[in-house]
């Protein structure tokens, strides 16, 4: 696979408290404008290296990360890395709609506000696009002002991507964005995926297989918190090297 | 005896001891409150509210002085111990979350939450009349809101950790610094509930008496002014019941009707809250 490398994974070593290595010499290129899958079974760690790259296990004591993650030559691990900054340009969106107690548009607004703009029509401009971008306009225009909690699971999920887009990242994590969804929202949501990569890199976890062979170019395959392989979508799928790869894909545990 | 009337009888004998406890209790609430109710209606005049109150013997006298400072110092009760119950709660649930202070701090609110209010009338006593030598308003003030900090303080931090963490975490995750995720995510999801137990809080100090006897003390002449002894209806209500004239008696009635109209105005308000806050 050819491509800018985005973020570069370095033996990767991931504590939580109370030591227990929950990732274990990780390391692997992300690629610029590509969507990359990590998969695997239940406790893996697949979350949890997702979340290094916005340092969301910050928030929560006694961790510790080993070796680094270079993002465009800086390491993010490093402790004089402004979160605040890392976080609005690395986005993230979770399992579960996380859509703010307030209004459709005000959820949006808020990030943007955030960023330091306060510009009434400028965040109105700001707020059509991002709704635009994630494929929801057509179906909230009319009622912006409306609580976000009236909309459904699948509307409350892209409005998210839509709050997450609107501050415009370089980099977005998604956190199993379906397995609260329908068939059909998360058909809406993959095709949102794909049509958002020419824009942004993705990060997406998945334990749905054949949404990672769907949406990705490119696939890690974690268990016990390894690495165990690394490639283009198509040869992991196809034609892996290794055993457990084969033996994961194909069904036989997990 | 077959096993099923034996659980039968069993079932009627407890249905019996937890129906006459509960009536008993409720005897004595009604008897209370109705009480309360017939000698207070009567009492309850525009002259009661308007007037100040006068010797004992001449006709038209009230407790405005009484309405006035009850208000000027659970207002200001408020004012002191809701700030300092939020902000606490806040540092319980959100910075010190599952520290060892922080939870040290929740079990000794639980305790000061059942402390005798009057030990509390005392304590304010001990350290703010004594050393200045008078009563005041804002010792009374104090006391109450000495009371009301523990309450509001527990339940802004139940209220708070009612809040999802991927809420805050999606916050998070936009580069959000905490202040901004605790003020404009967390208190907005949490507003309600905090606001309703501000209301109880209220309502649980309005109808104190004990804390104000060696703080605030008495006035028989209207005041405002809350460096020197102010009237409280609890206290009113307390001195005028042990007095030997009629005419006190039935204000005190009066003034013990509109207070306990006060606080049950105050727990509705807050019960209607928590309904149409969960209804949805």
């Amino acid at each position: 696979m050819k491509g800018t490398i985005e973020i570069e994974v370095k033996d990767l070593n991931f504590y939580y408290s109370g030591d227990i290595h929950a990732l274990q010499n990780i390391s692997f290129p992300i690629f610029k404008n590509k969507v990359t899958a990590l998969i695997g079974p239940s406790g893996c760690g697949k979350t949890t290296l997702l979340r290094c790259f916005n340092r969301m296990h910050d928030l929560y004591p006694k961790h510790r990360y080993e070796g680094e993650i270079l993002f465009q030559d800086r390491n993010i691990l490093s402790n004089n890395i402004d979160l605040i900054n890392l976080r609005s340009r690395i986005g993230m969106v979770f399992q579960k709609p996380t859509p703010f107690p307030m209004s459709i548009a005000e959820n949006i607004a808020y990030g943007l506000r955030l960023k330091g703009i306060r510009s009434k029509s400028e965040l109105v401009g700001r707020i059509e696009e991002a709704l635009k971008h994630a494929a929801l306009w057509t179906e909230v225009r009319d009622k912006l002002n409306e609580s976000a909690y009236e909309l459904s699971g699948g509307q409350q999920q892209r409005l998210v991507i839509a709050r997450a887009l609107a501050v415009e990242p370089e980099v977005l994590l998604f956190d199993e964005p379906t397995s609260a969804l329908d068939p059909i929202s998360t058909s809406k949501i993959e095709e949102l995926v794909a049509s958002l990569k020419k824009d942004v890199t993705i990060i997406i976890v998945t334990h749905n297989m054949q949404q990672a062979a769907r949406v990705s170019d490119m696939t890690g395959f974690l268990y016990m918190g390894e690495l165990i392989e690394y490639g283009t979508t198509e040869k992991i799928f196809t034609n892996p090297d290794n055993k457990q790869t084969d033996d994961y894909i194909t069904g036989r545990f997990g | 005896m077959n096993l099923e009337t034996k659980r039968k009888a069993e079932s009627f004998i407890a249905l019996t001891l937890s129906g006459l406890a509960a009536a008993v209790g409720l005897f004595w609430l009604v008897y209370i409150l109705g009480d309360v109710l017939i000698n207070g209606i009567g009492a309850l005049k525009p002259s009661l509210f308007l007037n100040d109150p006068v010797p004992a013997g001449v006709e038209g006298g009230g407790l405005r002085n009484a309405f006035i400072g009850q208000l000027m110092i659970t207002g200001a009760a408020t004012l002191i111990g809701v700030p300092i119950g939020v902000l606490g709660g806040t540092f319980l649930a959100e910075y010190g979350r599952g520290s060892r202070t922080a939870r040290a701090i929740s079990v000794l609110s639980d305790i000061t939450v059942s402390v005798p209010a009057l030990v509390v009338g005392a304590f304010v006593w001990a350290i703010v009349v004594r050393p200045l030598h008078h009563f005041s308003g804002w010792a009374g003030a104090l006391a109450l809101s000495i009371i009301m900090i523990p309450i509001v303080l527990r339940t802004t931090e139940d209220m708070l950790s009612l809040v999802p963490w991927t809420l805050r975490e999606a916050a998070f995750a936009l580069g959000a610094p905490y202040y901004k995720v605790i003020i404009q995510i967390v208190y907005r999801g949490a507003a309600t509930g905090i606001l309703t137990g501000i209301l109880l809080s209220m309502a649980r100090v309005a109808g104190e008496a004990a804390p104000l006897l060696f703080t605030s003390f008495n006035n028989n002449f209207f005041s405002g002014n809350m460096n020197g002894p102010i009237a409280s209806l609890t206290v009113t209500i307390f001195q005028y019941a042990m007095g030997p004239y009629k005419s006190w008696h039935e204000q005190a009635w009066g003034a013990a009707f509109v207070i306990t109209l006060f606080i049950l105005t105050l727990t509705i308000v807050g019960r209607v809250i928590i309904w149409w806050r969960y209804k949805r």
